[in-house]
């Protein structure tokens, strides 16, 4: 079995941050960090790049109303025409309703999967559910995780600079 | 963050660290050690459940005659049911999602099972326009799906509109409860002792881990959901008032219809969030999550909603007047005066009377007074619906015709079976889910200071 990573715990909040940052310092860059709930500054410290995922939403809502707006069109006009008191048959206002709410459909589903495509979840197998001591908030720890893949990982050198920046343990991580 | 002054109460009391929040919401679902009368409270529910099964197959066996409903009353309770659940379901979209938006500190504790509310509530709405059609099981002709007649919908009915809302409404609701619930559903896959829970959490976890990379995307995304459910619960609801609307009887062709209906669904489901966590907060001992703040602001979304709907009636009376029409003036003075009169009072006077007591701060705070109003509001808005339903058609525009619906106890087995069978969902959601969303009092607890 090869390695993935170090993994080191951390008792709160604070002391993640300032390990991660201390790690990012000393050229770390292949490096996660877990959390039971969402931490601002660890996005500014492990320069996590702007989602792309908003688009996805507006592209979704665009479809989506676009899609169902095309639907309404072809059956009143090509597919079934009929005549009721006179109306035009493509009576814009009515059908912007159900667009609308066909565009809102369409932009929750592309938010909902996309981020679940973009996070790869679901997932059931991932290497640090492989740690001992990892697990996500049974003991509202904090961890960090330095992948063996991270050009400046050296074995013994990493361990003791996570172990100076306060991590309470620091275990192997089996890929 | 909000200051805990004398005057407010703080949306966190008391002092707490990550595993005691975490331990004590998931050990109300892992441990499934119950308050004494949960289950009892469950059983009288489960009785209204087959209460509801039994009418609604007398509903489909002998027919829509079974109601109440006649010539020319022919939308009686299956539709007021409908407009009055839809409404409930409301205020948890508003929670979660408005009160997101705007970044309220007292939504992390009770948007959850506000949430919760909102699915059971349309679960229920759901039902009725489709018992309502007669020939339910035809229902599926409203939606364009190639068939054997090859017919389209009828675009231009506010009847079709309806459904792609509700649809649209039941299914973002339930993308966005589910998400919010996944990293709750980690906590309890890692919790969970025995296998069977942990299978069952595991697989409905996806697997979260709580990596950075994994949040920073989560939290821009359920930012926009809740952005998203925002206009769609506005719409939803005007779009159920342009069923009345879009009809020339008198009493429904209104334009006040759709923020009058927004704000009575509103009162409603604030006055349902109350009912339901009034006895959760006491039920399982989180007074110290379920503040007296959130009670007290629930009370003044509720009469800040009230008024709005106040308004509404002054403004459908006055302008049934300033109409000049008789038609629509005889209505008005029939709905006061005439058969439905003592309904349209004792609507009066929960929804605009009894609500002005929750001006008094002290009144407010006093929660089985709190409770007892909330579930008086709830009475008063399924009045409410009953009476514009009801009041319009039974004076149309032809004099000869006028006639008044009945009740029979089809109308009430319906009614009481759905209330029970959205209570006996809730108890199931409390027992299965937490009820408190986890990860959202951990970030408030750690923002606010409140960790040991």
């Amino acid at each position: 079995m090869s390695l993935y990573g170090l993994m080191a715990v951390f008792a709160g909040p604070e002391a993640l941050i300032a390990a991660a940052r201390g790690m990012r310092e000393r050229g770390y860059r292949r490096m996660d960090a877990f959390s039971p709930f969402p931490m601002k500054e660890l996005e500014r410290i492990l320069e996590i790049p702007k989602t792309r995922l908003p688009w996805a939403v507006l592209a979704g809502g665009i479809a989506g109303a676009a899609l169902v707006y095309a639907l309404i069109w072809y059956s009143v006009e090509i597919d079934y025409p009929i005549n009721v008191g006179g109306r035009p048959l493509h009576s814009w206002p009515p059908f912007v309703i159900i667009a609308f709410e066909a565009g809102i459909l369409g932009a929750a589903f592309a938010g909902f999967l996309g981020v679940l495509a973009a996070n790869g979840l679901p997932r059931y197998h991932h290497p640090v559910f492989n740690a001992e001591s990892f697990s996500y908030t049974r003991g509202g720890k904090f961890y960090l995780l330095i992948e063996a893949a991270d050009p400046k990982y050296r074995k013994g050198v990493t361990r003791g600079q996570l172990t100076r920046l306060g991590a309470e343990l620091v275990e192997e991580v089996e890929a | 963050m909000a200051e805990a002054s004398a005057n407010s109460p703080a949306v966190l009391r008391g002092r707490h660290d990550f595993p005691e929040i975490s331990g004590r919401i998931g050990s109300i679902v892992l441990s499934g050690r119950l308050p004494r009368h949960f289950w009892t409270a469950f059983l009288l529910c489960f009785l209204l459940v087959l209460l509801l099964l039994y009418s609604i197959t007398y509903l489909i066996a002998v027919g829509v005659g079974g109601l109440g409903i006649n010539m020319p009353v022919v939308w009686g309770t299956m539709i007021s049911n409908f407009v009055w659940w839809i409404g409930i379901g409301h205020a948890g979209t508003l929670i979660s999602a408005v009160l997101l938006l705007l970044r309220q500190p007292w939504r992390a504790s009770i948007n959850r099972f506000a949430e919760a509310m909102t699915l059971f509530a349309v679960a229920m709405a759901g039902l009725f326009p489709i018992l309502h059609l007669g020939r339910p099981w035809f229902f599926y002709w409203l939606l364009p799906l190639p068939n054997v007649h090859m017919h389209w919908p009828q675009w231009r009915s506010p009847l079709v509109w309806d459904f792609a809302a509700i649809a649209t409404y039941a299914t973002v609701s339930l993308l966005f409860w589910y998400m919010g619930l996944l990293p709750d559903l980690a906590v309890l896959r890692d919790r969970a002792r025995s296998r069977p829970a942990q299978l069952f959490y595991g697989i409905l976890a996806l697997g979260w881990r709580g990596s950075a990379y994994h949040w920073a995307r989560y939290q821009v995304v359920y930012f926009l959901l809740a952005a998203l459910a925002t206009p769609l619960v506005v719409s939803v609801h005007s779009i159920v008032s342009l069923d009345f609307t879009f009809a020339i009887t008198p009493g429904y062709h209104s334009t006040i219809f759709p923020p009058y209906f927004v704000a009575g669904a509103l009162l409603s489901g604030f006055a349902m969030v109350l009912t339901i966590a009034i006895p959760l907060r006491w039920a399982f001992s989180v007074k110290d999550l379920i503040t007296l703040r959130h009670m007290d602001n629930a009370a003044k979304l509720m009469i800040a909603a009230g008024m709005v709907v106040a308004y509404g009636y002054v403004s459908e009376a006055f302008f049934a007047w300033y109409s000049g029409e008789p038609y629509e003036r005889t209505m008005m003075a029939q709905r006061a005066l005439g058969p439905y009169a003592p309904l349209f009072w004792i609507m009066l006077s929960l929804n605009c009377g009894v609500l002005q007591l929750l001006w008094f701060r002290r009144i407010r705070r006093n929660m089985p007074l709190l409770f007892a109003i909330a579930v008086a509001i709830n009475v008063g808005m399924w009045i409410e619906r009953y009476i514009i339903v009801v009041t319009g058609p039974s004076r149309d525009y032809l004099p000869s015709d006028w006639g008044e619906q009945s009740l029979a106890w089809l109308d009430f087995g319906i009614l009481f079976g759905s209330i029970g069978t959205f209570f006996a969902l809730v108890f199931l959601f409390i027992r299965i889910l937490p009820a408190i969303t986890i990860f959202e009092v951990e970030e408030l607890a750690e923002e606010e200071g409140k960790i040991r």
